[in-house]
């Protein structure tokens, strides 16, 4: 049985720019089923990362609608949005995003402090990274790993906090080859052995050859689908 | 203990641009260091000023009769002033309590002549009341009980032409209004080093000013306490001890025109302290916005992550309050010792007046200023960091809480 994680109904932004708008995403129709490891291609400014931005609340969409993990995202206040990240959404970046001044085992247990997490919170770190085989680094600073290591704590942070929905900006873009297939194996492996939904915008072929399904955005609109076919402009 | 993760966080932050937080220590630590010494040493010459009006004859306290309060005639008299001098004295935390009357007299020496409020004392008890007493350079002080003896300062002397052993024709108006006269020998001359001090000067016996006005007692009781912090509650103490027999005054009350100075001199400090921490909190708030604005994305990213406005908030005030302490301590290194050196060794104020020393209103002060030194440097040094740093981390605070994660990201992208 299908249970849906996201679904999106005539989901548009319009970004005001000044003088001018500017339509990032046009009647987007989308639905993205629990445990799916999708990916959102299409080129610049097609539209990727306002739609991962929509679903993780970080936006709000000009019209449409949108839930997220059973909840509307339009009827949530800024703190509804941020607790829905908090306790069901993982994010990982292109750039890896780690706070510098913290270590790699703080840099995980920072989200499980945030959730409220007691006592088990470095256990629950020290698991986390012992799964992603980051053990190794736990004490090093993020000025002292790789890209690759760095982007791996980036997902070390985001799986920790237990979510259904991990979105992922780029998350290879700025990895070289090995190190993206290191990623995205691991990333596969949460997927099937945690049933974690991942959702991943990349223009890299490496990435979308690992996808379950992918969508393509072109100018704000589902272009393609790879799995199922979904409205387009 | 295990230090919360946001706290470390806000620590560790401080450590990104050693250079700014050093800065920013440095600034708070300056400005507190700054407002330490100035309220030190203001507090310390308030001290002076109440010590130098009391011991120059206003007294910390001063029983007067009740009329005396709306009139200011001297020629008013405290009703058995004896028993009430010797039931205040037995009062604990009364350091001494001196009698005085005060009559309008005119000296004259062959055909000269000079109006002055002459003043009747206690020869035993005035000079250790009186530091303008312990100015004696030439004869002696009057004797208890002796009459047509008078001492003078000098500026009357020099008015008068007058010296050691001369005799002065004083005239004063008498009980029944009519002009009393009589022959007083200058035993003794009072030098200040301010002239015009030195020519308010002339006392003699209450004996002798009853013996001229025709008027028995004392007009006042001055009293000087043990410790002068305890003015208020002695007032009282005294004011139900006297009951409606006669009133309790400070020397606020006496000297009013005094009392306006310690006043405006304490605002002149709060005035001096605000400019000070203003500076330093725009400093601060200015640093701190920097450091926001640096971390943006930082906040954005842990804004995607879940973290609350609250959180961000708290972590900023942290900070803040991390650069406080930090900033209260270095305001006490150099505080500390700045009040402590004005505490014991003063400033001398002697080379802007010279050799001669300072009065206002009749009141001699030390050419030397002291400044106040306590444990409440300590805390005072912590509050004063501690808001200034706090409240100028709010501002950029708010800012940080206000952190479009979305646009932030995008920007930085």
């Amino acid at each position: 049985m299908t249970v849906p994680v996201i679904e999106a109904q005539e989901l548009s932004k319009i970004y005001d720019a000044g003088r001018m708008e500017v339509q990032a995403l046009h009647d987007v129709n989308m639905t993205i089923n629990k445990g799916e490891f999708t990916a959102i291609v299409g080129p610049s400014g097609s539209g990727k990362t306002t739609l991962l931005n929509l679903f993780g609340g970080l936006d709000t969409a000009t019209s449409g609608s949108l839930s997220v993990v059973d909840r509307d995202i339009a009827l949530l206040s800024k703190r509804q949005r941020a607790d829905m990240r908090l306790h069901y959404l993982g994010f990982v970046f292109q750039a890896y995003n780690l706070v510098p001044v913290l270590t790699v085992r703080e840099n995980v247990e920072f989200v499980l402090e945030l959730q409220g997490v007691g006592n088990e919170r470095s256990q629950r770190a020290r698991e986390v990274l012992d799964e992603l085989g980051l053990s190794e680094f736990a004490d090093r600073r993020p000025n002292e790993l790789s890209g690759g290591q760095q982007q791996r704590v980036a997902v070390a942070r985001a799986i920790a906090s237990r979510p259904q929905l991990v979105l992922a900006d780029e998350p290879t873009a700025n990895l070289d080859g090995e190190n993206a297939e290191i990623l995205l194996t691991m990333m596969r492996r949460l997927n099937t052995e945690h049933d974690i939904t991942f959702v991943f915008s990349t223009h890299d072929p490496r990435v979308v050859a690992y996808a379950q399904r992918v969508i393509t955005l072109v100018d704000g609109c589902v272009d393609k689908d790879e799995t199922k076919s979904i409205d387009s402009c | 203990m295990k230090i919360n993760l946001s706290a470390r966080y806000a620590f560790r932050s401080l450590s990104r641009h050693l250079r700014r937080t050093t800065l920013s220590i440095l600034g708070v630590g300056v400005g507190c260091g700054l407002c330490l010494f100035t309220i030190a040493f203001i507090r310390g010459e308030k001290k002076m000023m109440v010590r130098a009006a009391a011991e120059s004859g206003a007294g910390h306290l001063t029983v007067v009769p009740n009329a005396w309060i709306n009139t200011r005639d001297n020629d008013l008299r405290l009703d058995n002033w004896e028993s009430k001098r010797q039931e205040i004295g037995d009062i604990e935390g009364i350091r001494i309590v001196t009698p005085r009357a005060e009559t309008d007299a005119l000296l004259a020496f062959g055909t000269r002549m000079r109006g002055i409020q002459m003043t009747g004392v206690d020869p035993q008890t005035e000079p250790v009341a009186n530091r303008l007493v312990q100015k004696l350079v030439e004869g002696r002080y009057l004797t208890s009980g002796e009459t047509g003896r008078v001492v003078i300062g000098r500026t009357v002397t020099k008015r008068l032409d007058v010296a050691l052993d001369d005799d002065l024709m004083v005239t004063v108006a008498g009980i029944d209004g009519r002009m009393s006269s009589a022959m007083l020998r200058i035993v003794g001359i009072i030098e200040t080093g301010s002239r015009e001090l030195d020519g308010t000067i002339c006392h003699a016996t209450l004996e002798q000013i009853q013996e001229l006005t025709g008027r028995s007692g004392a007009t006042q009781l001055t009293i000087l306490l043990e410790k002068p912090e305890n003015l208020v509650h002695m007032e009282k103490q005294l004011q139900n001890h006297m009951g409606d027999s006669a009133s309790v005054l400070d020397w606020e009350e006496l000297l009013p025109e005094m009392a306006a100075g310690v006043e405006g001199d304490k605002t002149w400090t709060r005035m001096i302290v605000i400019i000070i921490m203003t500076v330093v909190f725009l400093g601060i708030a200015s640093a701190q916005l920097a450091a926001v604005l640096e971390r943006r994305r930082e906040f954005a990213v842990l804004s995607a992550l879940g973290m609350k406005s609250g959180r961000l908030v708290l972590i900023m005030l942290i900070e803040g309050v991390v650069l406080g302490f930090a900033g209260a301590l270095l305001g006490l290194v150099l505080g500390v010792p700045t009040a402590y050196y004005v505490a014991t060794r003063g400033i001398d104020f002697s080379g802007l007046y010279g050799e001669v020393e300072m009065s206002m209103s009749n009141i001699l002060f030390d050419p030397i200023f002291y400044g106040d030194f306590g444990w409440w440097l300590v805390p005072l040094s912590f509050v004063l960091a501690l808001v200034a740093t706090s409240l100028s981390s709010l501002y950029p605070a708010w800012y940080a809480a206000r952190t479009d994660p979305a646009g932030a990201l995008r920007v930085e992208q």
